[in-house]
């Protein structure tokens, strides 16, 4: 059993905020990892008439346990339907999906997720990541775009190793000319700060940052320059002690995907 | 000339000189003639496990990953390719993860590379090292929504289809099979991905139930299964139970491969292990958990761990006496009930492997 009173950790932060992007009634495209968890938790609070929908195919499951891949049994749990891979990612394209979460082990200044590999020369990489799975898929269709995962100034280059997903790609118009379709990455998420993308240039720029985290802390986490936003910068709205309880006693109680790993 | 005017950057930039290798996948006149060939009449093509291997995957075969990565994914008879040492493979899947188990042993040379990995449980350092030591090949960089359509055109009998995906990612550029062309009906600017139908040479998919002539049934998750049976050039289909032709016309309603796909039929009950297997059985999750830590920090301890299980099991029920035998089905399928709903909520926590801490039990 997990303490319900310790403080939030970063991982259980960057649930939280990733679920507060959700909207209740949407249908919702979720990636393995934390964003299950913030999935889940948005249904357990605010959002409770959510659906859930998993590139393994399952969605709009009875909640149960946390999944242990997004081809768990807990992913299309007494689903009234499954989807074959292809029909599921077509939802996307057909304007029947809301939001998506994605991870990446890079993103850039304009948005564009690596999930390949890290380094510069293709045939002789630092390491080979996952490579794609569903994570393009996703960026190229859906109507917004949420990327999630940690930030250092290696995880945040001005250029990514590998384009697997293209966010902006070159900035301005660059997305629409390549022929990509939906409104492109929105937000992106760390435990540090909530990043959004200016209007015109869709340069990176912060939203609002973790209570304690300066704009100048945010960009010494960053690999580029980061915009300022007009005015004061918000700080980004801390895990309440009451939803901090729903993730470790009913969401996450075993802590598989929110107890940060050990050093 | 060449049969195939394949995408001149991405060949330059994977480095394949002799495109030859990459015919196979998108060659539809021989897999049509392969379909036009096969047994088309209802006869019983039930055989064992080892002759189905021995008789359909050749050296230099295109194979494909099934099921989603170790949901319903026939590892049984994939260890018994291994086990018949098939040289010279390519392997293509969404996801492509098992191809690691096959790289191990040398058997898959050439990737079509899509994903990797055990999720949550990390990167697939088998796959790294291989890459880094030059022991496997990338043919082709693909999202799984584009292998996934590949699949689908050839299902659904097209040349291939427009996508909307991988553009202007670096796949395009990393994927001779993919041309970015412009929408012809569209006036304005429209580019998308021509995404040719794939033609795999040989498959082999877990179901739950088949009957002799290879009508085969699977309830939870398709994936792309279906479609990857319509389109490959030999179907070896291995069932959990082999059951008489009516109980497929008459209950298994929902997700049927018909049988004149099929080349073979195998009774394999348990043949998703360590995969799980919807309505049967639940994961050995710290299985999963010690191929990715212990067998992925080190090629030696990776050979280990594949020894002992893969080479060092016969089949699938000696597979079974490792993981704890009769207690550990009867925990697998209890909690794969619970998981589903079938069954009251029980408790999912389990003692989870890592490299300071081995259980030594599977459920």
């Amino acid at each position: 059993m997990r303490d319900l009173n310790a403080p939030a950790n970063p991982l259980e932060t960057l649930a939280y905020i990733i679920a507060q992007q959700i909207e209740d009634h949407s249908v919702v495209y979720i990636g393995t990892g934390i964003p299950m968890v913030a999935g889940i938790l948005a249904k357990k609070t605010h959002a409770p008439n959510i659906t859930l929908v998993y590139e393994s195919g399952g969605q709009d499951p009875i909640e149960g346990d946390m999944p242990w891949s997004v081809g768990c049994p807990m992913t299309w749990r007494k689903s009234p339907t499954i989807m074959e891979m292809s029909y599921s990612f077509a939802q996307c394209y057909n304007g029947y999906v809301d939001i998506g979460f994605l991870g990446f082990a890079q993103v850039d200044m304009y948005g564009n997720v690596n999930t390949h590999m890290i380094g510069k020369d293709y045939h002789q990489p630092k390491v080979r990541l996952t490579g794609s799975g569903g994570n393009n898929d996703l960026s190229s269709l859906t109507e917004k775009m949420v990327l999630v995962g940690l930030q250092t100034p290696d995880k945040f280059p001005e250029k990514v190793d590998f384009i697997t997903s293209v966010g902006w790609l070159e900035g301005g118009d660059s997305r629409k000319e390549a022929g990509l379709i939906g409104n492109g990455p929105a937000a992106v998420i760390s435990p540090w700060g909530v990043y959004d993308f200016h209007p015109a240039s869709k340069r990176m720029r912060v939203k609002s940052l973790t209570p304690g985290v300066t704009f100048e802390i945010a960009q010494q986490l960053t690999g580029f320059e980061l915009l300022r936003p007009e005015g004061e910068i918000p700080d980004t709205k801390l895990i309440t002690p009451e939803c901090l309880k729903i993730i470790r006693a009913q969401v996450d109680p075993r802590g598989v995907f929110t107890t940060m790993p050990a050093a | 000339m060449a049969e195939y005017l394949y995408n001149e950057e991405a060949l330059e930039n994977l480095r394949i000189k002799d495109t030859s290798v990459l015919d196979r996948l998108v060659d539809f006149e021989s897999a049509r003639e392969a379909h036009l060939k096969k047994e088309h009449a209802k006869k019983d093509k039930r055989m064992p496990l080892d002759e189905a291997i021995a008789t359909f995957v050749k050296d230099g075969d295109v194979i494909t990953d099934g099921g989603f990565s170790y949901v319903r994914t026939a590892h049984q008879a994939f260890y018994e390719i291994i086990r018949q040492g098939k040289k010279n493979l390519q392997m293509i899947g969404a996801p492509n993860t098992n191809q690691s188990f096959f790289i191990t042993y040398g058997l898959v040379t050439h990737s079509h590379s899509s994903y990797t990995g055990a999720e949550m449980r990390g990167i697939d350092k088998v796959y790294d090292r291989a890459l880094k030591a030059g022991r496997i090949t990338i043919l082709s960089e693909w999202s799984h929504g584009g292998v996934a359509q590949g699949f689908k055109a050839a299902q659904l009998g097209v040349p291939g289809l427009l996508s909307k995906q991988m553009l202007g990612s670096d796949l395009v550029r990393y994927n001779p099979y993919l041309k970015v062309i412009q929408n012809p009906l569209k006036a304005v600017k429209d580019p998308a991905v021509f995404v040719p139908a794939l033609y795999p040479d040989v498959s082999i998919i877990h179901c739950h139930a088949a009957d002799k002539y290879g009508n085969a049934y699977i309830y939870g998750p398709a994936v792309n299964d279906l479609a990857v049976a319509a389109a490959a050039r030999k179907l070896i289909i291995t069932a959990e139970e082999i059951v008489p032709e009516n109980d497929i016309r008459y209950n298994k309603h929902g997700q049927i491969i018909p049988f004149f796909y099929a080349d073979a039929v195998v009774e394999m009950p348990f043949g998703a292990l360590p995969g799980s297997m919807p309505g049967c059985y639940y994961w050995p999750r710290q299985w999963w958990e010690k191929c990715m830590r212990f067998g992925g920090s080190s090629e030696e301890n990776n050979r280990i761990f594949c020894d002992e299980w893969i080479l060092g099991t016969k089949n699938q029920y000696e597979f079974i006496e490792k993981l704890g035998g009769a207690r550990w089905i009867a925990e697998a399928r209890r909690q794969t009930k619970a998981a589903e709903g079938d069954n009251e909520d029980i408790d999912f926590s389990y003692d989870e492997y890592t490299l300071t801490h081995d259980p030594g039990r599977y459920y």
